[in-house]
């Protein structure tokens, strides 16, 4: 499908959810559903989880439609940050995280091999990225994916790398005015 | 904490955003971030920013439909309908019933007033009307009977938020809101203003609808959004 005539359908369907249109709902789900369904289940791990979850995504979009501001964001920008937040509210009140294995470089190394999957999200949006995320260093990189793809906190960070917790804090700190600096050039 | 980067870098506020949107912090961190969310434009914007920056990286998780389940689950929980008849809870606790009977909101108002007069409770002090808009919704419908000192709020297009409650509050001409009470957005509720606060009811008067914590704002002052606010009139 057209990018930029999908990413419009869902705008414009987003935009008359406040009037309570259900149809205007269904369009966004049918749009969108299995991408965020794709990130609850990568954060959550278990999939009867990640259906809870999906459901109060699409009842939170519901309710806040009219916060979304199509000339201010993207609606899969505004979506997906919605799934990963129910997600990782999700995560924190189960009191523990998926996934908690040791992160090496081998394990970032493997992962940076990942496809991109483009079918939503611009592709030259995440071709700059992953510009930008190559340009890390390894171990920042893998603190970064920890924390975006598997939902974990600084302490499960500083536990995955066996760094101290400080330290941690640190590197992703630095890492994100890294990652500033390069995506605004 | 043994800390040596500088992060001098880029405003405090502006990692904060980082990590909120990351999903880094945890327990109280993460919640005082969504409070500020909630209340500052500015720090939302930040945290809106670093959320465009992070998304596309979404790409890489691939893509899996949920079974159609998800979807009947959504619709069971979305607030009920306007048109559909009640089917549950009878005409009082109908939803339905309320907006519909304040889309007439002037009729309603008048005819509240039209009933006082009549009953003769009406002396000098004459009841005011409130009704509570904000981004084009009319939330609620306030009526303020001055001499019982009570004020019945009753829901028009307001929905129940999942996790806050809409509590009421009456702004006097010094611009302080001071707390009414918490609102429901299934049913009318009447609250009693306490002796000083009635004394600061006048037509000057403003009130107010913000979204809180449940119980209400911990503060004394709102700390959610306020989603309405609305001038006393005398009819």
């Amino acid at each position: 499908m057209d990018l930029d005539a999908n990413r419009s359908l869902i705008a414009a369907a987003l935009g008359r959810i406040p009037a309570g249109d259900r149809t205007a709902l269904q369009t966004v789900y049918r749009l969108t559903s299995a991408k965020l369904f794709g990130i609850c289940l990568r954060i959550l791990g278990e999939r009867g989880e990640a259906e809870d979850v999906l459901q109060e995504v699409y009842v939170t979009v519901w309710r806040k439609a009219a916060d979304f501001d199509a000339s201010r964001a993207s609606p899969m920008t505004w979506l997906i940050a919605i799934a990963r937040n129910r997600s990782i509210d999700r995560l924190r009140a189960s009191l523990q995280s998926r996934n908690m294995d040791p992160i090496d470089e081998a394990t970032d190394l493997a992962d940076s091999a990942a496809r991109a999957d483009s079918a939503l999200e611009g592709a030259q949006e995440h071709a700059r990225l992953h510009g930008c995320l190559e340009g890390l260093a390894a171990h920042e990189r893998a603190a970064l994916r920890g924390a975006f793809f598997d939902g974990n906190t600084y302490e499960d960070l500083a536990a995955r790398m066996k760094v101290p917790l400080g330290t941690m804090k640190s590197w992703i700190r630095r890492t994100m005015i890294k990652l500033k600096a390069c995506l605004e050039q | 904490m043994s800390d040596t980067f500088d992060h001098t870098a880029l405003p405090e506020d502006e990692l904060l955003a980082a990590e909120y949107a990351l999903g880094v912090l945890a327990g109280p961190d993460r919640a005082a971030a969504e409070h500020r969310i909630a209340r500052e434009r500015a720090f939302a914007t930040l945290v809106a920013e670093w959320e465009q920056r992070l998304a596309p990286w979404a790409a890489e998780i691939p893509e899996i439909i949920p079974e159609p389940r998800v979807w009947e689950r959504v619709v069971a929980a979305l607030p009920a309908q306007v048109q559909r008849s009640p089917t549950q809870g009878g005409l009082w606790q109908s939803l339905a019933f309320w907006r519909g009977l304040t889309l007439a909101t002037g009729v309603f108002a008048a005819a509240c007033l039209a009933a006082v007069i009549y009953l003769g409770v009406l002396a000098q002090q004459q009841p005011l009307v409130a009704t509570i808009e904000g981004d084009g919704h009319r939330h609620f419908v306030a009526t303020i009977d001055v001499k019982r000192g009570t004020v019945a709020v009753v829901p028009a297009a307001f929905t129940a938020d999942a996790t806050r409650v809409p509590e009421l509050w009456l702004i006097p001409s010094d611009g302080r809101p001071r707390p009414v009470g918490l609102l429901r957005a299934d049913r009318a509720v009447t609250l009693s203003l306490s002796g000083e606060l009635a004394a600061l009811v006048t037509g000057k008067a403003v009130l107010a609808v913000s979204l809180e914590p449940p119980g209400g704002s911990p503060t004394g002052l709102p700390t959610g959004p306020v989603i309405g606010t609305g001038p006393l009139t005398s009819l």
